[in-house]
């Protein structure tokens, strides 16, 4: 076979690098002030290239290279998640990225770079092809991550990232070698076989049991579990806040894209030994969901809330993952599923939280204190992306919480599943403190207001209001006519102003998202069944 | 045999104790120095290997860049000359290193390194050993008699520009999108003229806590 043969299934892959030329490109002609047109030519390419992929690539299942690339549901089903994420960090950078940062042409180039990454991390089925993905990834979001470079904060986070990232990588790269001198193979397929292939009486050899270990290590960098999540918060502190969403949702779902291709295709076909490596990553999984949870108790600063927060989610991540059976679907259904509403609802805690730090530059939880009177519909999104955090239903973290946790019990994981389950009540404490801030703390420099609110007051009102807003698509909050957080408005007058149509969209369609995945997600299970179907057979 | 084997012992003096070397030695200039001497050491041993291939590209990428590129970062720091201070982990740190060091040496002492399939280790071999020079019609006969996988696999040239284009192709976005956000990251900032530019600098300026103070500029 030819290797030319079905190189138009990379069309979407061929149009994106093209697309971040194209802005790299207009960035030249267009003058200082027009940039932000760069970032809506984004959005509408990455509009694009979903509608083309999905037309182009629906149902197929094709190979290329030999192998090394898959263009499946699988890999579908990612690619347009992961556009959909690119959309949706652009669409909320905007206003961050044209009032803070310079050099807008390149920052949204490198995003769509980043999101070419993911997209073929998602359909490589070989180990080198998947780790130079991973690396044309994290080296864009090196470079995000510094991209504040007045912010020596930011630029710490930068060199903590890369430092940490190459030392990850590297690792990695160890364990494939590893992996490589035992099996002579890298393809995911291949290793499954090779695996297979020794005798169940005889040992495995101590070289492959290490190099699947350095493997995990280095994709458990990625993926910040604990014992390897140092690097999280500092990083998640120091970069600008579009990155710091983009950190917590993109880099996190493109990992658990490649290990959930590499354990279902490398791994579980093996039997036997897929059990014995099953017990480690549940005891990954475990350590990471409690340390996760319980140290955010103790975080003050919102972006390392969400960071220790993230942490705890990669671990319930993790449990799914190690559930996956070749019986059944539903763990990596509950792995997919999960991936989707978690990041559906970090766009609309995120998107609350950028459009706040852009009013006033404050990112302590103390500082919100008072926004449910001054921005009631930022403070509404914050909240209700809070409790779907913490999976009250309703919301879409209670229904992939239920969907991975059923699915992890059912496979012999009971105490993993009842441990997730603590874990998330505990993460309960401190998503509800941020509501707290929000609507019952007085700001500062006023008296004590508002002590009369309960929890569920609060849930049930402005519930309503969010619900409201989305349905009617529209967003002329009433201005804020109640004494509750006037003093937010002397110490930041921006706070007055409406949040523009932007944010209002890109919360609209997040909070949309949230209720739907959370009320009704069978459509959206279908299309994960289809995407199981093509990796777990 | 001998020869090899003095060669081997020789290039074992200087591969580890410039390797102890760069870790005790608190000048990092010279540590850095010593690094390319274990560079070469190790090139030396894939010289022996029959891995000709490797020792070139070992010596050109690590002996050359990557140390070149160490010593310039040296070079253009301040207060670099000593290196690190000693810390409260560093008896766990060593601790780490040393069992991680016994692990790996156990288990290259102990891996039956050949349980590759025999067509597969010969395209290997083919790959480590016929890439500079060594391709003739008989290894290629060879190479087909063991099987189609390694008639694939011919050298290493082929590898790249055939089954693993792709990747070859990623490296080449990936150089790109690292060479654009280097420029991004150091590139002066546009001309103060514009009023733009200049709202933009005064916003970022007052941005939130811990923002350095812009360089005037």
């Amino acid at each position: 076979m030819p290797l030319t043969a079905n190189l138009d299934l990379l069309t979407p892959e061929f149009a994106l690098a093209g697309l971040a030329f194209l802005v790299f490109a207009a960035d030249l002609v267009l003058p200082e002030g027009r940039k932000h047109w760069l970032g809506w030519l984004s959005v509408a390419g990455l509009l694009a290239l979903i509608a083309v992929s999905v037309i182009m690539l629906w149902g197929v299942e094709e190979t290329l290279y030999n192998g090394l690339l898959a263009v499946d549901d699988f890999s579908l089903w990612f690619k347009v998640l992961f556009m959909v994420i690119g959309v949706f960090i652009i669409l909320s950078s905007m206003d961050f990225v044209s009032e803070r940062l310079e050099h807008q042409g390149e920052f949204y180039g490198i995003v769509l770079f980043s999101v070419l990454g993911m997209n073929v991390m998602a359909q490589s089925r070989e180990l080198l092809t998947a780790y130079i993905a991973l690396e044309l990834l994290s080296f864009s979001l090196y470079v995000l991550a510094a991209y504040a470079r007045d912010n020596a904060k930011s630029n710490e986070s930068g060199l903590k990232y890369i430092i940490i990232g190459a030392f990850s990588s590297a690792i990695l790269l160890y364990g494939v070698s590893m992996v490589y001198g035992v099996l002579g193979v890298t393809k995911f397929e291949a290793i499954a076989a090779g695996l297979a292939a020794i005798p169940d009486t005889g040992a495995v050899s101590p070289s492959l049991w290490v190099g699947v270990a350095l493997i995990l290590v280095g994709l458990g960098f990625k993926v910040a579990a604990v014992p390897f999540h140092m690097w999280a918060p500092d990083v998640y502190e120091g970069a600008p806040y579009p990155i710091t969403a983009y950190l917590s949702i993109g880099s996190k779902a493109a990992a658990f894209a490649l290990v959930l291709r590499l354990a279902a295709e490398g791994f579980v076909p093996v039997g036997d030994r897929w059990e014995q490596w099953q017990l480690i990553l549940a005891v990954l999984a475990a350590v990471t969901m409690l340390v996760g949870n319980l140290v955010a108790l103790a975080q003050r600063n919102l972006k390392r809330l969400m960071a220790y927060s993230s942490i705890g989610h990669s671990g319930f991540i993790l449990a799914g993952v190690a559930a996956l059976s070749l019986d059944s679907n539903l763990p990596s259904n509950g792995v997919m599923l999960y991936l989707v509403g978690y990041s559906a609802t970090n766009f609309v805690v995120f998107g609350g939280l950028i459009s706040f730090f852009n009013m006033t530059g404050k990112e302590m939880m103390s500082d919100l204190a008072g926004l449910g009177g001054t921005q009631p519909f930022l403070a509404a999104s914050i909240a209700i992306g809070m409790f779907s955090l913490a999976g009250l239903p309703i919301f879409a973290g209670f229904a992939i919480k239920f969907y991975l946790f059923t699915a992890v019990a059912d496979e012999g994981f009971l105490w993993l599943a009842g441990l997730a389950v603590f874990a998330s009540l505990v993460s309960l404490y401190y998503y509800l403190q941020v509501v707290r801030q929000m609507y019952i703390e007085p700001a500062e420099g006023e008296p004590a207001y508002g002590h009369g609110y309960g929890y569920e007051h609060v849930d049930a009102e402005h519930g309503e209001q969010g619900a409201g807003h989305n349905e009617s698509g529209e967003g002329d909050e009433p201005a804020p006519a109640r004494r509750y957080g006037a003093a937010q408005f002397e110490t930041h007058p921006a706070l007055g102003r409406r949040p523009s149509v932007t944010v209002i969209a890109v919360l609209g369609a997040g909070l949309l998202a949230v209720f739907w995945i959370g009320v009704y997600p069978s459509p959206l299970l279908d299309t994960i069944e289809a995407a199981s179907k093509a990796i777990l057979s | 045999m001998l020869f090899q084997d003095v060669v081997f012992w020789l290039l074992t003096v200087v591969a580890v104790g410039s390797a102890l070397g760069v870790v005790l030695i608190r000048d990092l200039f010279r540590a850095a120095l010593l690094l390319v001497a274990v560079f070469v050491a190790v090139g030396g041993y894939f010289v022996l290997l029959n891995a000709e291939f490797l020792a070139v590209v070992q010596v050109l990428i690590y002996a050359g860049a990557i140390s070149v590129l160490i010593i310039f970062a040296v070079m253009l720091t301040r207060d670099v000359q000593q290196g690190n201070p000693p810390n409260r982990l560093q008896i766990p740190a060593v601790a780490l290193a040393a069992l991680l060091l016994a692990a790996l040496v156990t288990v290259a002492v102990d891996t039956q390194w050949s349980f590759l399939p025999e067509g597969e280790r010969q395209s290997v071999e083919l790959v480590q050993t016929a890439a500079v020079s060594d391709i003739s019609p008989e290894t290629l006969e060879q190479a087909g008699a063991a099987g189609e996988s390694a008639a694939q696999g011919v050298g290493l040239a082929d590898l790249l520009i055939g089954r693993f284009v792709l990747p070859f192709e990623a490296v080449s976005v990936l150089l790109l999108a690292a060479l654009i956000g280097a420029l991004a990251l150091v590139r002066p900032r546009p001309a103060p003229q514009d009023a733009r530019a200049s709202g933009a600098e005064s916003a970022s300026e007052s941005a939130g806590a811990g923002a350095a103070g812009s360089e005037a500029d």
